[in-house]
């Protein structure tokens, strides 16, 4: 029974999606549902912060350690932010909800079991079900051939990476003899089989299908379709919640189960976080739809979360979790201006002169666009700052000198945007934007103000960073 | 050999019941031939068609909902093998296992999956 209390948020955020689904036919608005998801995210961030279980269940199959209470919390979090943000939204687009929220908290589910997956064939099960209810989640608004398109490409090359991933487990299975993280660890150290070649492709096939999940270069392909075609909502979910999962997988495999295999996991994590930081951020600068521009930085922000993991240190990890959690709110904060926006959010051209028409919102905006450039007082500088020291600690100057390249890049078209909003006042500004939705209002202002304290206080989410 | 016997019984049985509802279905059965009749039939699809051809999809809703008692059966049939060793534990498992697949069938149904129009 102890046993249980290991996978206690999954359970709720499961019980409520099962809920949700057996009275779908009755939900027609949206609010009602999304205040009980809203509570269910929160009672699973409270069941894995507060209740003590034991380290580890099923077998030593699922961990309930530091870093699977932190992401734990972290998607609770992004959970109860994209069913804020989505309220009003699926009623615009006339989505069903009930469908919608439990999609939204299966998928959540399946990165909570990621995040604790300390076993190979678990962790492909919990970014499975994660991945194949974002299938889903970007084709929910069935009316728009753009979301249609968008769903299939995505699930195509999702199913591609997941084959990568079972293909690098069957192998890693095959050379070790077993599947769970510590066992592969010393089965390699023990055996010496450290150069076995067969280990080699096993590895970078494991390490390809997860950098699928936080649109690292070469997998990102999917990410500016998918964040296009989904509604803005949706897109926010995913670039929050599926590359934290992703990050979290390659944390605990890198660190635990590939530790003897360093040198070769380093070098695999490096190519792909300086491919992610050159190409996210020399292919952003021609965007000029917000949502791909998003989706571009978020290529890029791939790669600096990176960053931390190629030393292959703890600190290196702990590094990289506060990237992933700042960098969580910072897009879903950025993501719930445009959703506000509605369609004026959509292109670059829509921020003409937004600060004559609607302060608040431009400076919120603006703030996000500082934090993902990685200017202080913001957040997104310490996480920045943090994991670009943990590569220049380990000696990795040269990355380190490339990331703050790419920052420069980067800062162009954020920046762009904030000189559209602030810089052409006096230009014909066009009606007001209808007030934000109350759901949208309160999602965004919390994620400011995760962003302006994580900037004040540098040190206030170092408690919850403990490294597998 | 002598293990070999439970399967051989098996298959007598097996074929006897099936022998059996055959025979009774064309005796008693009633008879009414038509040409439709005669054509080969695959679930209600034309048997030899070109691709080109449009197709409905709630014949493709049935193959879905067909899956969701596929896969239970799936994991039945290995947890009955050892249901004894499992016990009240193992009991209770199944029935939140079906539970779970009964919570997607009933949303099939209430959306109304099942009514052929």
């Amino acid at each position: 029974m102890t046993d249980l209390l290991v996978i206690a948020p999954e359970l709720v955020l499961s019980v409520m999606a099962l809920s949700v689904i057996v009275v779908a036919r009755h939900l027609r608005r949206a609010r009602a549902a999304a205040i009980w998801v809203v509570v269910a995210g929160a009672a699973a961030a409270f069941s894995a912060v507060w209740l003590d279980g034991p380290a580890s269940g099923f077998g030593g199959t699922v961990a309930a350690d530091g870093a699977a209470r932190f992401f734990k919390v972290l998607f609770a979090a992004t959970l109860a932010v994209a069913a804020l943000l989505s309220v009003r939204h699926l009623d615009a687009e006339r989505v069903p909800p009930g469908e919608f929220y439990a999609l939204l908290l299966l998928s959540s589910t399946g990165m909570m079991l990621a995040a604790s997956a300390a076993e190979l064939l678990v962790l492909y099960l919990g970014l499975e079900l994660m991945t194949l209810c974002s299938y889903v989640l970007v084709g929910v608004t069935r009316d728009r051939p753009i979301s249609n398109e968008a769903a299939i490409k995505y699930f195509l090359l999702g199913s591609f990476a997941s084959a990568l991933l079972l293909y690098g487990i069957g192998i890693t299975y095959g050379v070790t003899g077993t599947t769970e993280f510590v066992a592969i660890a010393s089965a390699i150290s023990e055996r010496g089989l450290g150069q076995q070649p067969l280990l080699l492709v096993g590895v970078a096939l494991v390490a390809g299908g997860l950098a699928f999940k936080i649109v690292a270069v070469p997998f990102h392909a999917w990410a500016p379709d998918a964040y296009q075609g989904a509604s803005a909502p949706v897109a926010a979910f995913l670039a929050a919640g599926s590359k934290a999962a992703g990050l979290a997988a390659l944390i605990r495999v890198g660190l635990v189960a590939f530790a003897p295999e360093q040198r070769i996991w380093s070098a695999i994590l490096l190519g792909l976080a300086v491919l992610s930081m050159i190409v996210g951020s020399l292919l952003a600068v021609s965007q000029t739809n917000v949502k791909r521009l998003l989706a571009y930085s978020s290529i890029a922000h791939a790669g600096y979360a990176l960053l931390g993991l190629v030393p292959g240190t703890p600190d290196g990890a702990s590094a990289t979790m506060t990237y992933s959690l700042v960098y969580a709110f910072m897009i879903l904060g950025a993501f719930g201006i445009v959703t506000g926006l509605g369609q004026r959010g959509e292109e670059l051209e829509g921020y003409h002169g937004l600060a004559a028409v609607a302060p608040v919102r431009a400076a919120l905006m603006f703030l996000f666009l500082l934090s993902l450039t990685g200017i202080p007082p913001t957040a997104g500088f310490v996480a920045k700052f943090a994991v670009i020291l943990s590569a220049v600690r380990a000696g990795y100057v040269a990355l380190a000198v490339l990331a703050v390249l790419c920052t420069a890049v980067s800062a162009f078209f954020y920046l762009r945007v904030a000189v559209l909003m602030y810089m052409h006042m006096t230009e014909s500004p066009g009606p007001a934007p209808a007030r934000f939705p109350v759901g949208v209002s309160a999602a965004v202002v919390v994620a400011a103000s995760v962003i302006i304290l994580g900037g004040l206080f540098p040190d206030s989410f170092t408690p919850w960073t403990v490294p597998p | 050999m002598s293990e070999y016997l439970g399967i051989a019984v098996f298959f007598v049985m097996a074929a006897a019941v099936v022998a059996t509802f055959v025979a009774l279905a064309s005796v008693l059965g009633p008879k009414k031939p038509s040409p439709t009749k005669l054509e080969p039939f695959e679930c209600g699809e034309v048997p030899f068609a070109l691709p080109a051809g449009r197709l409905a999809v709630k014949f493709y809703l049935t193959a879905i909902l067909f899956i969701l008692f596929d896969v239970e059966l799936v994991f039945l049939f290995p947890w009955a093998v050892v249901y004894r060793g499992l016990g009240a534990w193992g009991l209770g498992e199944m029935v939140i296992f079906l539970g779970v697949l009964m919570v997607g069938f009933y949303y099939a149904w209430d959306n109304g999956a099942l009514d052929w129009q």
